[in-house]
């Protein structure tokens, strides 16, 4: 049998299986009786449903700032620690240049010393 | 729908609107097969289906201002119906497991041809992902083109197709599988 043929059949036979059931005579009834029941429908659950939506964006607002606010503060930490850095870095560095001259002041110094010394 | 029925249907619908029970009882009776046989196939239990049926209808009753038509009116109550079990079956996923319906073979009021082979498509179907077995009932059960089905379901309609298709070459295979275990 072609494909085409067999799904024919099978559709068929699938609207012969799935054709629509009654609940039964006494749906209707209960149905209406439900709706006596329940309380007529007012604006104060769409203004609750609106309150709530506002809620929910406010509080989703408050997350991202949070998040943003977090990232900011990182970054600024980060930009500290490498200005400190830097700083130090700067200040081993004039320490090193200074402790050099000194160094090479003592040197020249001890340098014009020696032939007095050696002479006597 | 026949265009009687529509007509029928439109007059119903502005004396419910008119706030008149008994149009809206009429109205009720008239699309409660589709409604309850969407939901019992969907959710595979006939209490959940009675309740979200009644549910369905509890809540065209609260938005009834907001149908334009008979026509209107068929086309919300499935798509409630189906939107509604897809998402009870989401919440509550044992509800997939329950038990075969055969409700829906008691209250037929047509003998099936073939009652064996009609319970077997039935349970395959009921098998399908939930997506997929709303397509499938949609386009057999309530005779809606992948067009109308894409609509109801806010589903793109190449994905209609796609499980259309899918689901048909599933059942064709699984039946086959039934036939050759049984020769």
């Amino acid at each position: 049998m072609s494909e085409n043929r067999e799904n024919e059949q099978l559709e068929r036979r699938l609207r012969a299986a799935l054709r629509a059931v009654d609940p039964g005579a006494g749906f209707a009834p209960r149905v209406m009786a439900r709706i006596v029941v329940e309380p007529a429908p007012s604006v104060r659950p769409a203004r609750a449903g609106a309150a709530a939506g506002w809620l929910t964006l406010g509080l989703a607002a408050s997350v991202v700032l949070a998040v943003l606010l977090a990232h900011e503060w990182q970054v600024r930490r980060l930009e500290q620690g490498r200005e400190a850095r830097r700083q130090l870095i700067e200040a081993l560095r004039v320490t090193d240049d200074k402790l050099n001259l000194a160094y090479r002041a003592v040197n020249a110094r001890e340098g014009a010393a020696l032939p007095e010394h050696s002479g006597a | 729908m026949s265009g009687d029925q529509e007509c029928t249907g439109g007059d119903l619908l502005t004396q419910a609107l008119a706030g008149e029970p008994a149009a809206f009882t009429a109205l009720v009776r008239q699309h409660q097969r589709a409604v309850y046989s969407l939901a019992l196939r969907m959710l595979s239990d006939h209490h959940a289906a009675e309740d979200l049926a009644q549910e369905v209808f509890l809540q065209l009753h609260r938005n009834l201002c907001a149908v334009s038509s008979a026509a209107h009116l068929a086309f919300w109550l499935r798509k409630v119906t189906m939107h509604r079990a897809i998402d009870r079956l989401r919440r509550a996923p044992r509800l997939e497991s329950a038990a075969p319906e055969e409700v829906a073979a008691a209250v037929s009021e047509t003998q099936p041809a073939d009652p064996l082979l009609e319970r077997r498509l039935r349970t395959l179907v009921r098998e399908l992902p939930p997506a997929a077995r709303a397509v499938v009932l949609l386009r057999y059960q309530e005779d809606l083109d992948p067009v109308e089905i894409a609509r109801t379901l806010r589903m793109p309609l190449n994905t209609v197709k796609s499980h259309l298709r899918r689901s048909l070459a599933q059942l064709r295979e699984r039946l086959n599988e039934t036939a050759d275990a049984l020769t």
